[in-house]
């Protein structure tokens, strides 16, 4: 047998690799469950307390979740005050008076339909951005463009160990899906390094890139973490999902956060 | 009392007159005529003496000692042509065979032994597989693939779609012990599980036992696979190997000195990134793995040999220098076989492994690099005594220091020494007998103990937990012995011959492991972590019943097996949910403890001769745990529980030149947890869950099928080709199904199946002279 001779069957069946992967969507029979409570609450510097309450659906129904309204929601701020939210939407609840401090751990209460659900929160000391670097990226997996651009986060990590961080990364006004969050079990004390990597979500020059950041505590950053680990669904299956964990006693789902908030913005050039 | 003295005299001289009727041992060695390969298994029968027959040990080494007389003895081995000797038994004797392989090949089918090992022996839960039996099996791609050909006998599972991985009776995949010439391998699959380290150039047979393993293995809860290489043809050089689809091989071996010492070397190399390269998208990507197995021997003199071998493997996966990972694994053994005389055989050996693997992402400045090192070193003493025919005993230890290098995530232009994780460092010992004894014709039994330690080594901080908060640390300086678990291993078989056709077994083992690979996603990856025992973490233990019922027909030609088993696991290890993997300062604070129960029917029946040989095996099993922390504390389906496995497996041999082959696989869906509901949280849809493992899988299906054609051989030249096809009718199995925003509809979600490997045609051009 020549080589070539070889070489040529090799060759020609190189065409199968294109073959070793296909996707279809699939109905399966999933369980259909009773409906549970999800609470998104936020309270940051200087701003009132936003809570939502919502409930989930059948997963092969619409993305249409239904609001719960008329829920008792209150919100004492370990200082001694207590106020009950007001609905200025549907679902939507918010403090009139309370307003959100860096140090300050706040108590939310949500009763809906003779259930009730507690969660605790505190707002963590800032950490300053001191701004955004922007940096040609060495990373360009199968698909990407040759020239995209990738941004750090600029800011000094406190010596003490404990901080957490969440970003959120907008490109001309287009907000980046995933969720970003980072602590400083790595690079304590450290001014950062870690660049904010978007392969799905490229930059290019010209955009306008802005940088949310949060300091977040640690049931925060574990809610984030787990339910960005949780939830994805990798080659080979990824991590075994689970709901994440949520500072929320009582079994609803979502989070009640206390954190700052500080924003930047550059053009890329 | 004179009267009691006489008696008790004459008790005394008979008992040592019966001593003293002369007995003479008759040792040696079975070999392979053409290559002088040792033949493990192989067995000497004694004609006259029925049941007396003794296997060779892993050395090729047997022993059977009898009373003065004379005998005809018979060397047989699968495959190989039987040989009869004739011998008068006056002295101990050294008599070497040298069995000639059967000639498959010729017009007349050689009629091979047809053996009732598995009703004589007692093993249980034990197959052997011979490489050469298994070659024309289709697999995919073309690679011949021991842990491939495994998954399709009862009660091994695969990991998944053309994985390398396995699952042996509900166990999970670290709780296997796969050796390679006595070297752990920590890690056996290259390309993500698509492949096993195992070049079967390189190997001359594989043996798994299914969690019934003699007391001189031990150190994995769910089964033993021992992988040996081959030695080298000692008479004569030969060059050998195959161009494949995805990957060749090159296996060069032979005499150092004529029928003293011989040499292989065998490597092999996959191209995919070539192709790969071939496409723009591509051009930049790394995809490739390599191995390479190298043995040496030499015989001192009669009765001593030294071996030598190595692996040496090497994944790469990488896209430019912005992200790569590269793993493999690495061992080496050196050994020493004594016969110290013909009733007593010695092993030494001194064996080193290491298994590590490198992650690597850069962007801009900035490079983090995520690194982990598991690395052995080994002694291992074991001696084999051969009282009687029906006797035989094997007694050692085994010590073993680990270094483990714990995974963690630095930035390499900019480190923090406090990212930077201690070495771990532990000592296993084991000391242990094992006794086959054959009480009568009809009973024998196999029983052992292994008595094991593990002793957490300095210099390292362990922290104790209560859940995840820490409670209280230790604090080990270099060389300090913290602390000690201690455990009693029982190993039980019990074979009962009912029969000439058919006998029953039972047998009870129980293993330990101390060494817990962790891992949190539903398939294996290179990067998960290997921890030892710890403060938290306490040594797994399994202890597995089995019984078991043995029928072979028409002449030995036909086996059947049905074997169940129960299993219970304590000290399970888990990620708790949300674990962080990558960061946590100590993984320990992220895991979970529980327990486990797995039991299961096993069904196989196998035609062993003639021109169309295969089996079918049939396994129905449950598997389940119990974790605190996950579930809401109760019982759930394992992520391998499959409830019905079926393999049918055929090899035709159609003319002397071709041979065709299929298998057909179906199963039933693995355990799997879906989401019960959706809700939108923090701007995104997210996935409500209930049950862990609650769902499962689609039932998978697919039939293999191949052909072989063996040209004419040319003087020295033997060429063959192999075609094959995987998955012929082209079923779309689920690989995975994952949840997610319907792009086209925003308001709906849908569940996507990916499925991998439909119709893979593949062609080996195979050479040897």
């Amino acid at each position: 047998m020549k080589t070539n001779k070889i070489a040529s069957i090799l060759l020609s069946l190189t065409g199968a690799w294109g073959l070793f992967s296909c996707e279809k969507e699939i109905t399966l029979d999933l369980n259909s469950v009773n409906a549970k409570y999800v609470i998104e609450g936020e309270i940051t510097p200087n701003q009132k307390a936003t809570v939502r309450v919502i409930k989930t659906v059948d997963f092969t129904e619409p993305n249409d979740f239904p609001l719960v309204k008329g829920a008792n929601v209150s919100l004492s701020d370990g200082s001694g005050n207590t106020e009950k939210l007001v609905e200025t939407g549907e679902g939507v609840y918010q403090s009139q008076k309370i307003v959100g401090f860096e140090g300050k751990t706040y108590s939310l209460t949500v009763m809906a339909e003779g259930n009730t659900f507690t969660a605790q929160t505190t707002m963590p000391t800032n950490v300053k951005l001191t701004g955004i670097k922007v940096q040609k990226s060495s990373f360009s997996p199968p698909g990407s463009t040759a020239e995209n651009y990738i941004i750090y986060p600029q800011f000094i990590d406190p010596a003490a160990f404990g901080n957490s961080y969440r970003f959120i990364q907008t490109r001309n006004e287009e907000k980046y899906k995933s969720i970003i969050v980072a602590n400083d079990n790595i690079g304590n004390g450290l001014p950062n390094s870690r660049p904010i990597l978007s392969p799905d979500f490229e930059i290019v020059l010209g955009d306008n890139v802005t940088l949310e950041m949060h300091c977040i505590d640690k049931p925060i950053y574990d809610y984030f973490f787990s339910l960005n680990s949780v939830q994805g669904n990798g080659p080979g299956g990824g991590t075994i999902p689970t709901n994440p964990v949520t500072n929320i006693k009582g079994g609803a789902l979502g989070y009640f956060s206390a954190h700052t908030q500080q924003k930047i913005s550059i053009e890329v050039k | 009392m004179a009267k009691l003295k006489f008696i008790v005299f004459c008790v005394l001289m008979s008992s040592f007159r019966l001593l003293a009727q002369e007995k003479f041992t008759i040792s040696g060695t079975l070999r392979d005529k053409a290559s002088g390969e040792e033949l493990i298994g192989a067995t000497v029968v004694v004609k006259e003496i029925p049941n007396t027959g003794k296997a060779a040990n892993e050395y090729g080494f047997y022993s059977i000692t009898l009373p003065k007389g004379s005998y005809t003895l018979k060397g047989t081995y699968i495959g190989y042509e039987e040989m009869t000797k004739t011998v008068n038994l006056d002295k101990n004797l050294k008599i070497d065979w040298e069995l000639e392989s059967g000639k498959m090949l010729q017009e007349v089918v050689v009629k091979t032994t047809k053996e009732d090992d598995n009703i004589t022996k007692t093993s249980m839960g034990t197959e052997k597989l011979d490489i050469k039996e298994i070659a024309k099996l289709p697999v995919i791609f073309g690679e011949k693939d021991v842990l491939k050909t495994i998954q399709l006998l009862p009660g091994v599972k695969s990991a998944g779609e053309g994985n390398s991985g396995f699952f042996v009776r509900g166990g999970a995949a670290d709780q296997n012990l796969i050796l390679l010439d006595e070297a752990p391998v920590y890690n056996a699959s290259h390309l993500l599980g698509f492949f096993s380290t195992f070049n079967s150039d390189a190997i001359k047979d594989a043996t798994i036992i299914k969690g019934n393993s003699p007391a001189n293995y031990g150190g994995r809860l769910s089964s033993v696979l021992d992988v040996r290489m081959r030695e080298g043809n000692d008479k004569v050089f030969q060059t050998s190997g195959g161009i494949g689809v995805i990957s060749s091989r090159l296996a060069i071996e032979g005499p150092i000195q004529n029928e003293k010492s011989s040499f292989m070397i065998s490597g092999r190399r996959t191209y995919a990134d070539m192709f790969l390269k071939a496409s723009p998208d591509f051009s930049d990507t790394q995809l490739y793995f390599y191995d390479l197995n190298a043995k040496a021997n030499y015989r001192i003199n009669e009765n001593n040999r030294v071996y030598v071998s190595g692996y040496f493997g090497r994944d790469r996966l990488g896209f430019g220098d912005a992200l790569g990972i590269d793993w493999g694994n690495k061992t080496g053994t050196l050994r020493w076989n004594s016969i110290i005389n013909s009733k007593w055989f010695s092993n030494t050996s001194l064996i080193y492994s290491d298994y590590s693997y490198e992650f690597k992402v850069s962007g801009g400045d900035n490079s983090f690099v995520n690194q982990s090192k598991i690395r052995d070193w080994n002694l291992k003493q074991e001696f084999q005594y051969f009282p009687s025919p029906k006797n035989s005993w094997r007694f050692g230890f085994n010590t073993i220091h680990h270094t483990i290098t714990p995974g963690s995530l630095i930035n390499e232009t900019n480190a923090n020494e406090n990212d930077i994780k201690e070495d771990r460092k532990a000592l296993e010992n084991a000391v242990y007998v094992q006794n086959t004894y054959s009480v009568s014709s009809n009973f024998s039994m196999d029983y052992g103990l292994r008595l094991s330690s593990w002793s957490i080594l300095g210099r390292t901080t362990y922290n104790i937990y209560d859940r995840d908060v820490k409670t209280d640390s230790v604090v080990l300086g270099e060389g300090a012995f913290g602390k000690t678990y201690f455990n009693v291993e029982p190993r039980l078989a019990f074979n009962f011959i009912l029969n000439e056709k058919s006998s029953l077994k039972a047998g009870y083992a129980r293993n330990t492991q101390n060494l817990h690979l962790l891992s949190n996603s539903t398939s294996s990856n290179p990067t998960d972590q290997w921890i030892g025992s710890s403060y938290n973490i306490k040594p797994g233990i399994s202890d597995q019943i089995s019984l078991g019922y043995f029928r072979n027909f028409a002449q030995n030609n036909y086996e059947f097996s049905a074997e169940t088993y129960y299993k219970a696991l304590q000290n399970q290890v888990d990620y708790k949910n949300g674990a962080d993997v990558q960061t946590a300062p100590d993984v320990e604070s992220e895991l979970l403890y529980g327990k486990g129960r797995a039991y299961g029917l096993e069904l196989l029946l196998k035609k062993k001769s003639g021109k169309f040989t295969g089996w079918v095996s049939y396994t129905l099993s449950k598997t389940e745990r119990l974790i605190d922390g996950i579930n809401e504390g109760n019982w759930y389906s394992a992520r391998q529980d499959r409830t019905h496995d079926l393999a049918i497996v055929g090899m035709y041999q159609l003319s002397p030149r071709w041979s065709l082959s299929g298998n057909f696989i179906y199963y039933t869906g693995d355990a799997v947890t879906f989401p019960s509901g959706k809700y939108e949280v923090a701007g995104n849809t997210a996935f409500y869950y209930t049950e862990r493992n609650a769902s499962r899988m689609p039932n998978y299906h697919r039939l293999d099928l191949s052909a072989t054609y063996e040209k004419p051989r040319k003087g020295r030249y033997q060429t063959s080709w192999n075609f094959s096809l995987y998955n012929a009718y082209g079923r779309q199995n689920a690989y995975t199904i994952s949840f997610e925003d319907d792009e086209n509809d925003p308001s709906r979600t849908r569940a996507v199946q990916t499925s991998l490997f439909r119709w893979v045609p593949s062609v080996t051009y195979n050479f040897k002279f």
